[in-house]
This record gives C-alpha cells, sequence and structure tokens, in this order.
C-alpha cells in the first residue's frame, strides 16, 4: 500500500538556522500517528511543510501522490494557536459550515448537504447546544472542539492536529482523543504533541523529532529514546497495550 | 423639523438628498462591516483621500469629477493591497504615503485648472443638496454591484475575513478576495464621497458599523443593523442640519459619533460584556 504522506530528504530552516533535517516519513493509510519533541524541535514546521504553508529548502513532500498544496484540501488542520480573532462576530455553526467551504459550490449559501455535515461532525464532538453561541465566550476546551469539528467538516482523509492538549484539561483530552479514535478507522490522523505519556496510549506510532526525525511503534518507547531526544531525563509513563 | 418636511414634499433637492442617503447607507452598512471585522479602518481613510487626485484629474482635464473618483479609488484600492501583499511594506507607511500623496496630486491639479470657483469644499466635505439624477442611477449601480458582489462571495470574504490561513488550505484565494474587497471598499467611497465628502468617509464607513457590532454576533446581523444605523444617521443628520443651515456632512458625521457612543454605553450598561 503505497504511503498517503511521503516525505523525502526533506531540510528546511528559517533564515538559515536550520530546523529539519534530511527528514525521511512514510505515513500509511488510516494511521493514528505521534509526533512529539521538544519545543522549537520544528513539529510545527513540519506540519507546516507538509500543508504546503511552508515550502521544504531541499526534499519532496506528497500528499496523496500530489504536491501538498494541490493535496491539502484532503486534509483537515487542527491549529495549535488559533489564527483568528476571538471577539469575532461569527458563532459556532458558522465556523464549523466553514470547513465545507473548498468542496461546495463557489458560489451563494451552503446546500443542505453542508449543513447535514456541519451537524453530524457537531455532534461528533458534542456542541451541538453551544451551536449558536459567539466563538469571544467559548473556553478553551470548547474552542478545541470547534477547531477540531471545523476540520471534520473538511470531510478529510488525513486530520493533523497541532497540540490539540494544550490549554485544556485532561478530562476533556480524553473525550477528544476518544472520538478521534472511532474517525480513524476511516483516516489517517497526525497528532503533534509535547506529551508523550498521554498521547502513546492512542497512536500506533511515535515519531519523535528534534531537528532529525527517529520512529517507534508505541511499545518500544523506552526511558532511554526520550532520553536522547530531549537530552535530559524524562518522566515516562509505561503503558501496557 | 416642519420646515423640513415641508421641503422634502415641495423640492426636488431635498429628495435627492433623501435617496442619496438610503442608497449610501446600504453600501455603507455592507462594506462598512467588512472594514470594521478586518480592521482596516485606516487603509479605507487611505483610499478615500487618494481620491482626490482622480477628482483633481478629472477636473483639469474637463471630465467628470465622480469618474475621476472612481477610478482613483479603485487604481488606490488595487495598488494599496497588491503592495502591501507582493513588497511587504508596511501597511501603516503605505497608507499615508497613499493618504497624502493622493490628496497633493489632486490639489496640484486643482490649482492649474483655468478658471476660478471650483467648489474644493464641497469634494471634501460633501454636497448632499447638489445631488443630481445622475448621481442617485450611479449611486444606485455601485450598491447593485456591492450586494451582488457580497451575496456571491458571502462566504469567501467572511472566512478570508475571519481565518487567512484556514481560508488558504481550503483553495480560497485570499489574496484575491483581499483585493476585492478592497475594491469594494473603493467603490463605497465614491458612494458616500456624495453624502459627506472625502475627508468624513472614513467615520461614515466606520462608525454604523462598530456601533452595530456592539449588539449583535453575527456579519449577517452585523451587515442589516449597520444599514439600518446608517439610514437613521445620515437622514437624522440631514433634518437636523436643514433648519439651522448647517454643513450636512459634518452635521450627521457628528450624529454618527453620538450614535457610536451611546452604542458603546448601552452594551456596557444593558447587555452582559461577552465572557473571553
Amino acid at each position: 500500500m503505497s504511503p498517503i504522506i511521503q516525505l523525502d530528504n526533506v531540510s528546511f530552516a528559517y533564515a538559515r538556522i536550520p530546523v529539519l533535517k534530511n527528514i525521511t516519513l512514510a505515513i500509511g493509510e488510516e494511521e493514528f500517528l505521534g509526533i512529539v519533541g521538544p519545543n522549537a524541535g520544528g513539529k510545527s514546521t513540519l506540519l507546516k511543510l507538509i500543508l504546503g504553508l511552508l515550502k521544504p529548502d531541499s526534499g519532496t513532500i506528497t500528499v496523496m501522490g500530489k504536491s501538498p498544496e494541490q493535496g491539502r484540501s484532503r486534509i483537515g488542520y487542527v491549529p495549535q494557536y488559533p489564527t483568528f480573532s476571538r471577539d469575532f462576530p461569527i458563532n459556532v455553526q458558522d465556523m464549523v459550515l466553514l470547513g465545507r467551504l473548498g468542496d461546495t459550490r463557489w458560489y451563494g449559501s451552503y446546500l443542505k448537504q453542508d449543513r447535514d455535515i456541519a451537524r453530524q461532525v457537531m455532534e461528533a464532538v458534542e456542541i451541538m447546544d453551544i451551536r449558536y453561541r459567539p466563538i469571544g465566550s467559548l473556553s478553551g476546551g470548547q474552542l478545541q472542539r470547534v477547531l477540531i469539528a471545523r476540520a471534520l467538516a473538511c470531510k478529510p482523509d488525513i486530520l493533523i492536529l497541532d497540540e490539540p492538549t494544550a490549554n485544556i484539561d485532561m478530562r476533556v483530552e480524553e473525550d477528544i482523543f476518544g472520538v478521534l479514535k472511532k474517525y480513524n478507522e476511516h483516516m489517517t490522523i497526525i497528532v503533534v504533541s509535547h506529551d508523550i505519556g498521554f498521547i502513546s496510549g492512542y497512536v500506533d506510532r511515535v515519531a519523535c523529532l528534534n531537528q532529525t526525525l527517529v520512529c517507534h511503534i508505541t511499545d518500544e518507547i523506552s526511558g532511554k529514546t526520550i532520553e536522547e531526544l530531549y537530552g535530559a531525563p524524562v518522566r515516562m509513563i509505561h503503558h501496557a497495550h | 423639523m416642519n420646515n423640513f418636511f415641508t421641503a422634502l414634499v415641495n423640492y426636488s433637492f431635498m429628495q435627492h438628498a433623501m435617496l442619496a442617503c438610503l442608497l449610501a447607507s446600504i453600501g455603507c452598512g455592507i462594506i462598512g462591516t467588512y472594514v470594521v471585522v478586518k480592521r482596516i479602518g485606516f487603509l479605507a481613510g487611505g483610499i478615500a483621500h487618494s481620491v482626490l487626485a482622480g477628482m483633481g484629474i478629472a477636473y483639469y482635464t474637463g471630465s467628470s469629477p465622480l469618474a475621476g473618483a472612481m477610478v482613483a479609488a479603485l487604481v488606490a484600492g488595487i495598488l494599496i493591497g497588491w503592495i502591501n501583499l507582493h513588497w511587504r511594506q508596511h501597511e501603516d507607511i503605505l497608507i499615508a504615503a497613499f493618504w497624502s500623496v493622493g490628496m497633493a496630486i489632486g490639489i496640484l491639479f486643482i490649482s492649474r485648472t483655468p478658471g476660478y470657483g471650483i467648489d474644493l469644499m464641497s469634494y471634501m466635505f460633501g454636497n448632499i443638496l447638489l445631488v443630481s439624477d445622475q448621481d442617485l442611477y450611479l449611486m444606485l449601480i455601485l450598491d447593485i454591484v456591492i450586494i451582488t458582489m457580497v451575496i456571491l462571495f458571502y462566504r469567501q470574504f467572511l472566512a478570508a475575513a475571519f481565518d487567512e490561513e484556514f481560508s488558504r488550505l481550503r483553495g480560497i484565494n485570499v489574496e484575491f478576495f483581499y483585493i476585492l474587497l478592497l475594491c469594494m471598499v473603493a467603490l463605497t467611497v465614491v458612494l458616500l464621497i456624495q453624502v459627506v465628502g472625502l475627508i468624513l468617509v472614513l467615520a461614515l464607513l466606520i462608525l454604523p458599523a462598530a456601533s452595530a457590532a456592539q449588539f449583535v454576533n453575527t456579519i449577517k446581523h452585523m451587515m442589516a443593523l449597520s444599514v439600518v444605523f446608517s439610514i437613521a444617521i445620515t437622514t437624522s443628520g440631514l433634518v437636523i442640519s436643514y433648519e439651522p443651515d448647517l454643513p450636512s456632512g459634518s452635521t450627521i458625521i457628528i450624529v454618527a459619533g453620538l450614535v457610536y457612543v451611546l452604542a458603546i454605553i448601552c452594551q456596557k450598561l444593558f447587555i452582559k460584556t461577552r465572557a473571553t
């Protein structure tokens, strides 16, 4: 089976400071991949390269066999920091519907099909009761769910989440990952997190990223690999599968 | 007050003025909403002031100043947008440059126009009592263009104004819609010059929409309420200015300022502030 995302010897530098070096990574269909690593280890940069928001200095990236710019319409993306202003006058439902753009007709209003899909994903992440609330009134956890719903509304083949567990409490996180695990049955999911102990309970494979990349099947993770990655001993949660 | 209504019934210039208020309010409420939520008020101000260049050149060459205004507004909108996107200049500097150079060009051409008695003041501060049939038709056409574009591309304008990165990922040409929005702003500026003049356009573009934003949570409602506010502000300004023979443009702007202050006070007093 050919990989759904393929990175081949990819390097990237911001203003000559290398961030990623010779990354080669193949992500398979319906894989649940975790990417972990220290801050400034290049995690978000790697995602931006896959999304075609940045261009690699060398190496090639394909998304579903196409260039990132062409393939990214099949990706649902949940950013770490919302790139919008929280006081923008828009409610939850309208924001989720924006995920339908690019997949619906180019003019006028949404189709019934778009509204049905938006309702389904809002039900899946349990935000139907807040769908008419302005986004400025939401808590961090609620906004996170809205961001995930908007990404799911794209009906993506690949879902990418950048630090979905930042700024929200643990109970909410577990809920969200439970939902994602269900979607994983017919969707590739890539999660970036600094919190390896937490995500390794859900993912099939962990990519450890600190400029260079090392991949592990989740069972193989040991304190030693983490130590190598962060350069210091890290408290490790043992997880049996 | 009574005199105003007598005049409204008897004089076509008053009827024209009222119609101009209504027509200008439609474009102003709709596009003003985008200007406020996208925070491009001063960019709109830059476009408005650089319009004087077009008016001056049109006057010098003997063509219609309003046509000159329209060309200059569109050119300024496209240029500011394009330079901003491609040459990565600081937006405030770009705006200041267009603002002042545009006005300077306009004044230069007006000073070289033979003859005396160009009413510079009426361009700068508007003269709603001199709106002609032809002006009204032009305003109607501009409104139709604005409404059509917004109905067609409502979602794209919303997405691009709300979240550029996500819009780009969804295949929306964010740059194209940014420049298209600036063109819409340019058309609205031309619409409003008739009513309040190019100096005061900025206030009428922003204040009704900013007032509406205090009470509603969606762009659609904000547009609707801001059109209502604009109509109320422009017509009441016209009524108030009529009897004491005050300059109508300035009166309208002062009313707009008062409405904005009242809107903020109402929001603070009566509507629970939105949690952040």
